[in-house]
């Protein structure tokens, strides 16, 4: 009897926690934006943009907000490194897809990645959220062209959007922040990872 | 390279102890990766506890090289070098491919340690001077690294005795640390 109000108290007050997945080819800014969002929620001076290498592993930042914990994975997006992408994707809520806004040549390169993860179904139902990165150049295009550009299929029934960003001078990320949080609580995938952790916990 | 090395760490953790654990299959190049960083006289002791522990004092930074693999016995000992590790150097000889499973199996059992949970993980893909040496991609594979999900990890390509791509390892673990780590 206790154990079950226990659980019941456990279930009502604790943090959700969720994996968010940031994800795209390398040079997007991947680690730059992750950087921003530890300085931007939890107070810490992120890592200047010029010391920020890139990533041939796995970066985390964990962000609590007031009635959620998130966790971001940040992975390196060289071709060589993209095939441990999807050795994370079955405990994410969430994916963020970060594109180079401002360098088009790269679309191609950054659409068939972005295709392959949407595919995959260890990702089924997750929130996607696409970032048009680099707002800070004046050349960089907008969330609309970027979407014109990347053209994606068959994503009605995922919950996404684009947004236009910069994680150097950190332009739009409290709103990514804030309708990510917003689709993982309203998803189902949220709720399917919660029974299968709910099960594997008894 | 001595002096690059000493403006990486000088400011990294002030007065406090840290420690950095250097670890590998014997063979794996450890030591000579130690003795590429110059930082000081590699002091190879046999404890009475009886298992030989390298240690290289560097400011307040002490790094600690031992052999994992087989003697079963003496592992309980290892515990004692456990507290206060920032971080594990883990080297992997990745042309001696044989051994990449033991290599695997034993790194997976020392990331298990309670004490060790809060250090981050850099991995150096050593011996990539030699033919048929694995990329950072098939190492990655074969250690299994996905299966780290609550720390920071990176691997860098290395070649101990050519110098090659051990300070971009350090210059990762010296900004990841900075960063707040894992």
């Amino acid at each position: 009897m206790f154990s079950l109000f226990y659980g019941l108290w456990k279930y009502a007050f604790s943090k959700t926690e969720f994996h968010v997945l940031i994800l795209g080819i390398d040079k997007a800014g991947k680690t730059t934006l992750l950087e921003k969002l530890k300085s931007h929620y939890c107070n810490v001076e992120g890592l200047p943009a010029d010391r920020i290498v890139p990533t041939v592993g796995l970066n985390i930042g964990r962000v609590e907000l007031s009635n959620t914990k998130l966790v971001f994975w940040d992975l390196g997006g060289q071709p060589g490194l993209r095939s441990i992408w999807e050795k994370y994707y079955e405990e994410a809520h969430a994916v963020i897809y970060v594109v180079d806004a401002a360098n088009p040549s790269r679309f191609e390169d950054s659409k068939s990645a972005l295709e392959k993860v949407l595919q995959h179904e260890d990702l089924q139902g997750a929130p996607l959220l696409i970032l048009a990165n680099k707002q800070d150049r004046a050349e960089a295009a907008s969330a609309e062209e970027l979407s014109r550009y990347l053209d994606l299929k068959k994503l009605d029934e995922r919950l996404y959007t684009f947004q236009a960003v910069s994680a150097i001078d950190g332009l739009g990320i409290k709103e990514s922040v804030s309708w990510l949080v917003d689709a993982m609580e309203r998803s189902k995938r949220t709720q399917m990872l919660r029974v299968r952790a709910g099960s594997s916990a008894v | 390279m001595g002096i690059v090395f000493t403006r990486l760490f000088s400011s990294l953790f002030g007065n406090k102890e840290a420690r950095i654990l250097v670890l590998g299959l014997d063979n794996a190049g450890k030591t000579t990766i130690l003795y590429r960083l110059q930082m000081g006289e590699v002091v190879s002791t046999i404890p009475t506890i009886g298992f030989n522990v390298e240690t290289v004092q560097y400011n307040n930074i002490k790094f600690q090289v031992w052999d994992l693999g087989g003697q079963t016995s003496i592992r309980p000992y290892w515990r004692c070098y456990f507290p206060n590790t920032q971080a594990i150097i883990y080297v992997v000889d990745s042309s001696d491919t044989d051994r990449l499973v033991v290599a695997r199996e034993e790194f997976h059992a020392i990331l298990e340690e309670e004490e060790l949970k809060g250090a981050i993980v850099l991995i150096f893909a050593n011996k990539q001077d030699l033919p048929g040496a694995l990329d950072d991609a098939a190492v990655t594979e074969a250690l299994e690294l996905h299966k780290i999900k609550n720390r920071q990890w990176a691997i860098f390509k290395t070649s101990a005795i050519k110098g090659e791509g051990l300070f971009e390892g350090l210059d990762w673990l010296s900004n990841t640390l900075k960063s707040g780590g894992g």
